[in-house]
């Protein structure tokens, strides 16, 4: 402890944290430079989180030293270490709905802050000095996502933050929201705090960090300056083997038009048509919000329409209930896993079958030794890792949690299959076996709308995109012949 | 298969709070039966299952709206309204006629709470006890409109009402005939939820009400088919509860949704939805029945015997949690 480097602030030592049966993190050091943004990747499980939490004192660790402002940290609990200049900035946001922006940002310290027009007073010039506009009296519940996030940037700041911790804070922002955000952490920079960042998309990464940290399996692979680093190599270090490439090679079996959607209109929807062919893989782009989910929702009979006019193999349907859908030979993987997609506290077995139930119903009665081969079979066709097909679905990992649903409608095996997101949130190497699955389903002749806010990732899959924007199709293009710029052009409107 | 075994470690803290109900009744059993050695009585023991009677029916309807992530407290407008309309109907139409009348109402009021919570939107247990509570106050006042507040008393001779005087105090060996009734609905009702595909529905429903919606599960009928069978089985109480004495009153089924959800939750499903089953509920009507009769026989005050109900019930919601 007696050379204290004043430009580190925070450093960690050989720290250790291990939960039953698991060793979440192995002897992990890092050191952050004052005022720089220091950006931390490694896939799902390489115990990002758990290190986040044992420095914001959600956890305590087993062994090794943290030391932050100069100071040793041994034992703290969350609201100590935020009055210390440590904030985490968690990836739900942990604000308040039904109270004001200026409340939220003073929440629990209204006595010390003498009445509300100080509050709201204070709030303005914390929010002025990050360049928001955002009116203190609104409802936190109104905001968007990127709005609730400045706010909690700026609950951050109000503590004098020394250091601010933000996990995945791009999960839910437009790219416009998301260079605001990166504008407001550059400033942030200027300031002298030192920011956090850990995400999964790593052009973000190179865009905005000095520095990063790869993480593996709880352990600290590698931590560098981002102009010392490639992408290939920054993802080899991640899954720990070189990936050859990130998407598999884009499989051409288009064939005749299978389902032909004439109009939708919803609140949000202004006259949608479209048409899905046999074998196609159709992607969507559009700004998070843009109306993408609500498309497929409609189709799906998860939402309420004005009007829905869609025609299967030339034939009008009528579709108001999800479960009609399914007769129609549609499938749909939810844009959120855990709300919509499983029922976290059931088993691997009861996720996957979930669906299948009835078919494997006779007189009403759910034949048991099917239920389990359908499981068996899934998890072996998917390689889904899980000690048996009884584990609870909630201590799966984001990708093979994923899996399960993705097994669930592989077992009906419909025409077509909707995937929101599907690879959200998981980690390299799983997202790869997603893609070949995708590719495998239309191979087998089925047709794929995919959705997703990882532009190369619809451009290298999709035979086809179309653009969306503020609930309208603004273009239809060739990924293989048109630029990614043109297509984000009309996907911005 | 040995393998399995000693790969699962003893945790005791784990095993004592799954088996918790289990332990609690033998304790239960062994403590009484040495302070107060008539509980071990044959006389007892007819007392014991005449006690078990009433609310096991109702416990075992209310396991599926628990399961299904749902609350019904309008079980003692249900039971109530339908003791009153089936006594008041044996005049007119006779016995049998006048049971199914009542069997047929509870079912059809557990429909319309369904219906009405399906209508307002309520998807969540919070909202069904509001709105159940509401129905509650409704059928319970039909119920005291329909006989002017004043008790029912039907004190027909015995080959006017014979099934029911089967029903209330007839024995088929040792076991009561209401009890033997008890377990063929316990069989039935556990089949139906273990190996049907509505019933495993039930438990979807109550897991993640939007994920089985989307994965094709008719959530909407669902819920439709737990109040009914909550109504249903609210009227076999009902009806059991009047064939003992042929006598009722518009008041008849207070309590019965406190002691039900008790006794549900008591038995280790849990109010999230999702988890539990019937099998689970007989323990907690057993424990909640062994409970009054252990305080009776020791003479406990009734008073003091509302303190320790309650006091369960909470003990039980918190267990449930740890449970998580």
């Amino acid at each position: 402890m007696d050379n204290i480097d004043n430009n580190i602030i925070l450093s960690v030592k050989n720290v250790g944290k291990s939960f039953p049966g698991v060793k979440a993190l192995d002897n992990v050091s890092i050191e952050c430079r004052r005022g720089s943004v220091h950006g931390v990747v490694g896939e799902n499980g390489a115990g990002k989180s758990t290190l986040m939490k044992i420095l914001s004192g959600v956890y305590t660790k087993d062994s090794g030293t943290v030391m932050f402002d100069g100071e040793t940290i041994e034992h703290t609990t969350p609201i100590q270490s935020i009055k210390k200049g440590l904030s985490i900035i968690y990836q739900e946001f942990n604000l308040v709905n039904t109270l004001t922006v200026g409340e939220n940002i003073y929440l629990g310290r209204f006595s010390e802050m003498k009445g509300m027009r100080n509050i709201h007073k204070k709030a303005r010039e914390l929010l002025d000095s990050i360049g928001s506009t955002i009116n203190t009296h609104r409802m936190v519940g109104d905001l968007s996502a990127a709005e609730k996030q400045m706010v909690e940037i700026t609950k951050a700041l109000s503590f004098d933050s020394k250091l601010i911790i933000m996990d995945e804070p791009s999960s839910s922002l437009t790219s416009d929201e998301l260079k605001q955000l990166f504008v407001i952490i550059g400033d942030l920079r200027e300031k002298g705090v030192t920011i956090i960042y850990i995400s999964h998309k790593l052009d973000e990464i190179f865009e905005l960090c000095d520095i990063v940290t790869i993480m593996r399996d709880g352990r600290v692979i590698d931590t560098k300056p981002t102009t010392d680093l490639d992408r290939s190599e920054m993802i080899a270090k991640m899954v720990g083997r070189e990936i050859e490439n990130e998407f598999p090679p884009r499989p051409h079996c288009v064939g005749e038009t299978i389902m032909e959607v004439k109009k939708i209109r919803t609140r949000k929807l202004n006259d949608i048509s479209f048409t899905l062919k046999k074998g196609e893989i159709l992607g969507f782009v559009g700004l998070v919000g843009a109306g993408r989910t609500e498309i497929i929702r409609a189709i799906y009979g998860a939402d309420k329409t004005k009007e829905l006019e869609i025609l299967i193999n030339g034939k009008p349907v009528n579709i108001k209930k999800p479960i009609q859908a399914m007769r129609e030979s549609i499938g749909l993987v939810p844009e959120d896993r855990k709300l919509e997609g499983l029922v976290l506290p059931f088993s691997v077995q009861s996720n996957i079958a979930m669906a299948s139930l009835k078919g494997i119903s006779k007189f009403g009665f759910v034949n048991a030794s099917k239920e389990k081969e359908i499981a068996d079979r899934q998890i072996k066709n998917l390689s889904v890792k899980t000690p048996s097909p009884h584990t609870k679905v909630v201590t799966l990992s984001g990708g093979n949690q994923q899996k399960c649903i993705m097994g669930r409608w592989l077992e009906i095996n419909p025409d077509i299959l909707i995937l929101d997101e599907p690879t959200r949130g998981i980690d390299v190497g799983t997202k790869y076996e997603i893609y070949l699955l995708i590719k495998e389903i239309a191979e087998k002749g089925g047709s794929v709308i995919m959705i997703s806010s990882e532009l190369p990732e619809v451009l290298s899959m999709s035979n086809r995109v179309l653009t969306i924007c503020e609930g309208r199709i603004t273009g239809e293009f060739n990924p293989e012949k048109d630029s990614a710029h043109d297509i984000m052009d009309a996907a911005i409107g | 298969m040995t393998d399995q075994l000693r790969l699962k470690s003893f945790n005791l803290g784990k095993f004592v709070i799954e088996y918790l109900v289990f332990i609690a009744i033998v304790l239960l059993v062994i403590i009484t039966a040495i302070v107060e050695p008539r509980f071990l009585s044959a006389e007892n023991f007819t007392n014991l299952m005449r006690q078990f009677g009433p609310l096991s029916f109702v416990a075992l309807g209310m396991t599926f709206i628990i399961v299904g992530g749902f609350i019904d407290l309008s079980v003692p407008g249900m039971i109530s309204l339908v003791a009153i309309i089936s006594l008041s109907l044996v005049d007119t139409i006779g016995e049998i006629p006048a049971i199914l009348v009542g069997l047929a109402l509870g079912a059809a009021m557990g429909c319309l709470n369904g219906t009405i919570l399906i209508i307002s939107g309520a998807s969540t247990q919070a909202k069904a006890l509001f709105i159940t509570f509401g129905m509650s106050q409704v059928y319970g006042a039909l119920a005291l409109i329909h006989t002017d507040g004043t008790s029912m008393n039907r004190n027909l001779l015995e080959h006017e009402m014979p099934l029911t005087r089967v029903l209330g105090s007839g024995m088929l060996g040792p076991l009561s005939v209401s009890f033997v009734v008890f377990l063929f609905f316990l069989t039935v009702l556990y089949i139906f939820q273990t190996r049907t595909f509505l019933g495993r529905s039930i438990n979807y429903t109550g897991g993640n009400i939007v994920a089985a919606e989307l994965s094709g599960i008719p959530t909407k009928r669902i819920m439709i088919l737990i109040y009914a069978i909550c109504g249903f089985m609210a009227a076999v109480s009902a009806v059991v509860l009047f064939s003992r004495v042929s006598v009722t009153t518009p008041t008849v089924g207070m309590n019965y949704e406190r002691d039900a959800i008790m006794a549900v939750v008591v038995g280790g499903t849990s109010l999230l939805g999702g988890r539990g089953n019937v099998l689970r509920t007989v323990l907690g009507v057993s424990l909640v029945v062994l409970m009054s009769n252990c305080m009776n026989l020791m003479g406990v005050q009734s008073h003091l015997q509302e303190v320790v109900r309650g006091a369960i019930l909470v003990i039980a919601i918190w267990l449930d949690h740890r449970r998580q």
